[in-house]
């Protein structure tokens, strides 16, 4: 279902939580189906399955999962997810500019080519 | 819960263990790295109770170890160079452990068996060094005790059998509450699998700690001060570990949160700024050099 990167130095939780949310927000995991047991999952990744279960409850506290206890993990959608989600890919592009504005690549400049570069392949 | 109080075992000259203290809590990874020679291996072998400690005790579920058959059938220990009978088979061995350890699930053993394709009638003599291996961490796994000490146990095992028994100690952990105890030099391995790591060196605890809590407590910095500015001010307020300076260029660690570094290095004026997080072997590394455990100081002089 996800796939590891070993090469990441992030730890292996948040890679997790990461995927999945990934998936969850862009519907490729639906609604209210029914997530793998922690168990088949650590198996599948050959992880901690402690790790698993720390993503989950990651998942569940930021609202991607709900537990219905001796059933399982479900999946939940709304809009705040794809609102934080967002909030969080604004966060990475603004690091990036940082970072290019520390070798001297104003932002105007980078965004301007963003543009540019948005039309040309309209 | 395994409660190592204050252990110490000496080898005539040589003072392998000294000192060490360690809980290991049950439900979860607990990884043992250390530096050549710092005594995991000894620690293993008085955990599991075929070593006396010279001094302190060693506690399995409250029960000391040492020649007691109520602590020794709770764990079951994967030697780095697994032990076999002369001429026995995979079936002879299985029969072996079965009269020992109570729990011992012959049919999984046998399903596994087949799975990895190791015959099971076929001499242990005849096996390659892999294929022993993966013999001994079977035995293990199907011996049902509540701990499995892994000595090296990922050595010499192909990347597709360690994915294949990783898999495999998942499904125990969860299934039955398994707590792996692994003694490694390989840190990338461990840190993916471990919740707990100890770290040993020449005999004594460096550190123990969650292995989340010792990757947020230390981050790498790389910085340029603005000119103008001096390193004594505007590093003086950090729990520095280990500066380097190339150019005006400055490689940093320090102790403290990811937040605590980024705030402070907020508060001081630098042209450039990154702070990354380390990982398990570099937090090794530093963590042994800080008490003077540096190779390339002693090849380069």
């Amino acid at each position: 279902m996800i796939i590891l990167d070993y090469k990441d130095t992030r730890p292996i939780y948040e890679q997790v939580v990461d995927k999945l949310q990934k998936l969850i927000i862009n519907g490729v995991l639906e609604p209210d189906s029914k997530m793998p047991s922690v168990r088949n999952l650590a198996m599948e990744l050959s992880i901690n399955p402690n790790t698993i279960q720390k993503a989950y409850t990651e998942l569940e506290r930021t609202g991607f999962l709900y537990t219905i206890k001796g059933r399982g993990n479900f999946v939940t959608y709304n809009e705040g997810l794809y609102l934080l989600k967002k909030e969080e890919y604004k966060e990475k592009i603004e690091k990036l500019l940082h970072e290019a504005e520390e070798i001297g690549i104003s932002r105007e400049v980078m965004l301007e080519e963003l543009k540019k570069g948005e039309k040309e392949n309209d | 819960m395994i409660e190592i109080r204050d252990v110490s075992k000496r080898f005539e000259e040589i003072q392998a263990v000294d000192h060490v203290s360690i809980n290991i809590k049950e439900d979860s990874v607990f990884g043992l790295i250390g530096t050549n020679g710092a005594g995991k291996s000894t620690v293993l072998r008085m955990m599991s109770g075929v070593i006396r400690p010279d001094e302190g005790e060693i506690l399995v579920d409250g029960i000391p170890v040492f020649d007691r058959v109520e602590a020794k059938e709770r764990l079951f220990f994967i030697a780095d160079e697994p032990y076999f009978f002369a001429n026995a088979t995979p079936e002879d061995m299985g029969r072996y452990y079965s009269s020992v350890f109570p729990r011992f699930n012959l049919n999984q053993y046998h399903e596994y068996l087949e799975s990895f394709g190791l015959g099971k009638r076929r001499k242990v003599g005849t096996f390659s060094k892999g294929m022993k291996k993966q013999l001994a961490i079977l035995c293990g796994i199907c011996a049902g005790t509540k701990y499995l000490f892994c000595d090296e146990t990922f050595d010499g095992l192909d990347p597709v059998m360690r994915q294949g028994i990783k898999s495999l100690m998942a499904r125990e952990m969860d299934e039955r509450g398994m707590t792996p105890i692994i003694a490694s030099h390989n840190l990338r391995e461990l840190e993916d699998i471990c919740d707990h790591v100890g770290l040993l060196h020449k005999g004594g605890v460096l550190l123990s700690r969650e292995l989340e809590e010792m990757k947020c407590n230390i981050q790498k910095v790389q910085c340029v001060l603005e000119a103008g500015v001096s390193e004594e001010t505007a590093f003086q307020g950090l729990d520095m570990v280990k500066s380097e300076k190339r150019g005006s260029l400055y490689t940093l660690t320090v102790r403290g949160s990811r937040e605590e570094i980024v705030n402070y290095f907020g508060s001081i004026s630098t042209i450039f700024f990154e702070a990354l997080p380390l990982s398990l072997e570099e937090i090794f590394i530093s963590e042994t050099e800080v008490v003077g455990y540096d190779i390339k100081k002693i090849i380069l002089g």
